[in-house]
């Protein structure tokens, strides 16, 4: 109910906005997609991911590839996109699952930047380091009104999906593989087979935060599926909260909103991301939500005993 | 001349396997003994360029007390990073970890590009090494064969310390149970702050000893990361000979690689990296995790 006040809220915001402001909130509203996909299997499966940039590059490559070589109108390209990021997830998945811990995160960040190496070098498919331009989408959805809603829409349906994943029974089967997986696997639960679907899904919502990203900024780089870009993904968790649903959606408007903010004074922004961070993870590890939630507490006139976990 | 020239590309690979050594055997001693990942280890190695080239003021006659001088901002440097940052967040997840040492790395690299700018430095080859060395007919340059015996001296004495010293005997136990270290008096908050601080070190080393080589940047962090991880992670997380051999793999497949596919040079490392890690994700020379109740 909340969540869909707060897309109804963004509807209606939409047409106040300047067409700057179309393009920063559609730019938020795709990495908070982003950072969502990224928090399934963070949150939910207790799976550190380094390597979503490999599905969100994936999903902008598709879109970009087909709108450029092939001509196909944008809308058309986004199914193909989810298609393409998603068979690549079952195929890393596959393989990344078999390890745990430090060892699985290696590897899913050693797969995106195999993916990153080649789509830097593969001068005739890729385009190389040049990557691919041009990428106004045809007709209406070139302007920055419809796509905010596309943007909005895709976002939407997105978090709405992920919300119902929580509640659902494949959401607790996640939750209890993170807590105790031999546990988890004595009552019934096939581990693997939860964990790869939540790869697969995580996987599919990155390519479409990819695809659309791509048509935002008109253009697709290599640099889409490199590490940086996972690690954004994290970022935007950690800085909003990953315990808490929208946690990592907040984070990633935050984090632009710090962004344009910082840009617009200074050209050195990564030490002040640095600084931030720094302080995140000192001072605030459970982000903007956790800040939230302790302003609540003092609001509400209680007073320490809380205990920590 | 065909021999000699695959003399010279294996010499050209192992110089460059003796930097990745120096960078990637302290960031796998930081993760065997403290559990840390240290994303910010590539900025140590930027920050050792940097500074040979700031405490030799770009002369090539102060290469040697430079040198020297990177090794002991390196041990101080990293002291006071463990003290101020990494002792905070032992017993946090990884991520927490993981996001720390990238808040470092972002925040070197603006630290450098502020006081250094973003144009190459390059620095000049020290006069001690301004002569080939005549092997076959063929040129060599000794500035490689330094690098080689640069990177064995220190494999050795690392060996030597980690094998023959009691302070070596605790790191390694440290990798093992940190718990039963601690019960048996061991200060163990002191020995992470000299392993990490040694290990930083290494990498300023590293870093600097490359500088005759390879002009600085500030983006070389990130790519010396990301070499280093999987230097590390082929050989053996926490194992010096692992690095070694990685870091021989890595700089040979480089050398060669790029003859042969010039293309698909950058692929082969990560792709290597895969392979070990779905064949043997503890490392060709790492120990299987033990099982834990």
């Amino acid at each position: 109910m909340r969540l869909l006040l707060l897309f109804l809220f963004l509807a209606v915001l939409g047409p106040a906005l300047s067409e700057y402001g179309l393009k920063l909130l559609s730019e938020a509203l795709i990495l908070g997609l982003y950072a969502m996909a990224f928090n399934l299997l963070f949150h939910q499966a207790g799976l550190l991911s380094f390597g979503q940039a490999a599905f969100f590059g994936i999903g902008a490559y598709t879109m970009a590839l087909l709108v450029s070589r092939a001509g196909w109108p944008f809308l058309l390209t986004l199914p193909l996109a989810l298609l393409a990021s998603g068979l690549a997830a079952v195929l890393i998945g596959f393989l990344s699952l078999r390890l745990t811990r430090i060892y699985f995160t290696m590897l899913t960040l050693a797969f995106a930047q195999l993916l990153y190496a080649v789509a830097h070098k593969w001068y005739a498919f890729t385009g190389g380091d040049n990557g691919i331009t041009d990428l106004r989408p045809h007709g209406v959805l070139g302007e920055s009104l419809p796509f905010y809603y596309l943007v909005l829409a895709s976002f939407a349906l997105g978090v709405g999906f992920l919300a119902l994943l929580e509640r659902s029974p494949f959401g607790y089967a996640l939750r209890g593989l993170r807590d105790n997986r031999a546990r988890a696997e004595a009552v019934g639960i096939g581990g693997f087979r939860h964990l790869l679907l939540a790869f697969v899904l995580s996987g599919l919502l990155s390519g479409l935060a990819g695809a659309l990203q791509g048509a935002l900024q008109r253009s697709v780089f290599p640099e889409y599926l490199f590490w940086t870009r996972s690690a954004e993904a994290i970022l935007a968790t950690i800085l909003g909260g990953s315990g808490v649903f929208l946690g990592p959606a907040v984070g990633a408007a935050a984090f632009l909103f710090l962004r344009v903010l910082v840009q617009s004074q200074t050209e050195y922004w990564p030490f002040f991301l640095g600084v931030v961070l720094l302080l995140t993870v000192l001072f605030f590890p459970k982000g903007l939500a956790g800040v939230g939630e302790e302003v609540v507490r003092r609001l509400k006139g209680v007073r320490g005993g809380v205990p920590q976990s | 001349m065909e021999l000699g020239f695959y003399l010279l590309q294996l010499l050209t690979g192992l110089a460059y396997a003796s930097t990745l050594f120096l960078l990637a055997v302290g960031l796998s001693l930081i993760f065997g003994a403290m559990g840390i990942v240290n994303f910010a280890h590539g900025s140590f190695y930027m920050l050792g360029a940097y500074l040979l080239y700031a405490f030799a003021q770009g002369q090539a006659q102060g290469f040697w007390q430079g040198l020297l001088l990177v090794g002991a901002a390196g041990v101080v440097i990293g002291a006071l990073v463990e003290r101020l940052f990494i002792r905070p967040i032992y017993r946090r997840p990884e991520e927490y970890q993981i996001l720390l040492t990238y808040a470092l790395l972002l925040i070197l690299e603006d630290l450098v590009r502020f006081a250094f700018g973003a144009a190459y430095r390059s620095f000049p080859m020290p006069p001690a090494f301004a002569n080939p060395l005549f092997v076959l007919g063929t040129p060599f340059p000794s500035y490689y064969l330094f690098l080689v015996g640069l990177a064995a001296l220190v494999a050795f004495l690392l060996w030597a310390f980690l094998q023959r010293t009691r302070l070596g005997v605790w790191v390694r136990a440290a990798t093992q149970d940190r718990e039963m270290l601690e019960a048996l008096g061991v200060n163990v908050p002191l020995l992470y702050t000299t392993v990490f601080a040694g290990g930083i070190a290494l990498a300023a080393l590293g870093g600097a000893a490359l500088l005759p080589l390879q002009a600085a940047t500030p983006g070389m962090a990130v790519d010396a990361v990301i070499q280093a991880f999987i230097v590390v992670v082929i050989g053996g997380l926490g194992s010096v000979w692992g690095a070694l051999l990685g870091a021989v793999l890595i700089g040979l497949l480089q050398a060669f690689g790029i003859l042969l596919l010039p293309e698909m040079a950058m692929v082969f490392p990560f792709a290597l990296m895969a392979l070990v890690l779905l064949l043997r994700p503890w490392g060709l020379l790492g120990r299987p995790p033990a099982v834990r109740t």
